[in-house]
């Protein structure tokens, strides 16, 4: 499943999704939140995530995809909000489900680099009257480059 | 001849002031020419040589040199993306 949506996510739910009945032994989660980026009230900061509508989804299904060749996975989820968001929001949901913990693990870990990198999302801060685009970090890149032999 | 969408994200959106622009390909072309013509073409068009600036085509993530074919229908141009 993968979802790009304005709406929060239960992960619970989610978590529920990704169970296949007697051959699920792990699943992975992980999910991303708005944490506080200024010296300001919690309410004067704002976060706004803008996408390109049928490329994120393309490229979120690339990304699964070679995780899929990858690794023995049951199910994937990924669900990533879009819109505006405050401090404390969920922002992102990536869970993986299979038999055993270690491709779990590393395919969870892989979904969320390639999609900091290879995903058509784009952070905008505001803190009181100001507002900037978030500029992309190297360490994300640095991250990317674990998995270099991909083809996503 | 082919027309296609060029459409813009981000902050590169927003210091060309456009979101959207119609392209007509006389002859086949790069990434890295279109952008030039659109760079001479629109206002404040330098945006589009800053470094960093990347591109797709029909979604699928380009590079400068890449080809446009004569059946693609939008090229886009973007700042490094920052999801997640």
């Amino acid at each position: 499943m993968i979802s790009v949506q304005q709406e929060d996510f239960q992960v619970q739910a989610l978590y529920e999704r990704l169970l296949k009945s007697n051959q699920t032994g792990a699943v992975a989660m992980f999910v991303g939140l708005v944490r506080q980026f200024a010296d300001l009230p919690k309410d004067a900061c704002t976060f706004e995530l803008e996408h390109y509508p049928g490329m994120t989804e393309h490229n979120l299904q690339s990304i699964v995809d070679e995780a899929n060749t990858r690794w023995p996975l049951l199910d994937v989820c990924v669900v990533h909000r879009v819109g505006r968001l405050s401090v404390d929001d969920q922002i992102v949901f990536v869970g993986v489900s299979a038999s055993h913990r270690a491709e779990a693990f590393q395919a969870c870990d892989f979904i969320m680099d390639y999609l900091k990198s290879r995903a058509a999302f784009w952070k905008k801060e505001t803190q009181g009257e100001q507002s900037q685009w978030v500029s992309a970090k190297e360490d994300d890149a640095l991250s990317l480059a674990r998995w270099s032999d991909s083809q996503v | 001849m082919n027309s296609i969408s060029v459409v813009f994200f981000s902050s590169l959106r927003e210091s060309l002031g456009l979101g959207e622009y119609s392209f007509t390909l006389n002859a086949p072309m790069t990434i890295g020419e279109l952008k030039k013509q659109l760079a001479e073409r629109l206002d404040n068009g330098q945006a589009l040589l800053a470094s960093g600036i990347q591109s797709s085509v029909d979604f699928d993530f380009a590079r400068d040199n890449d080809v446009i074919s004569d059946t693609a229908r939008e090229v886009a141009f973007f700042p490094p993306v920052t999801g997640g």
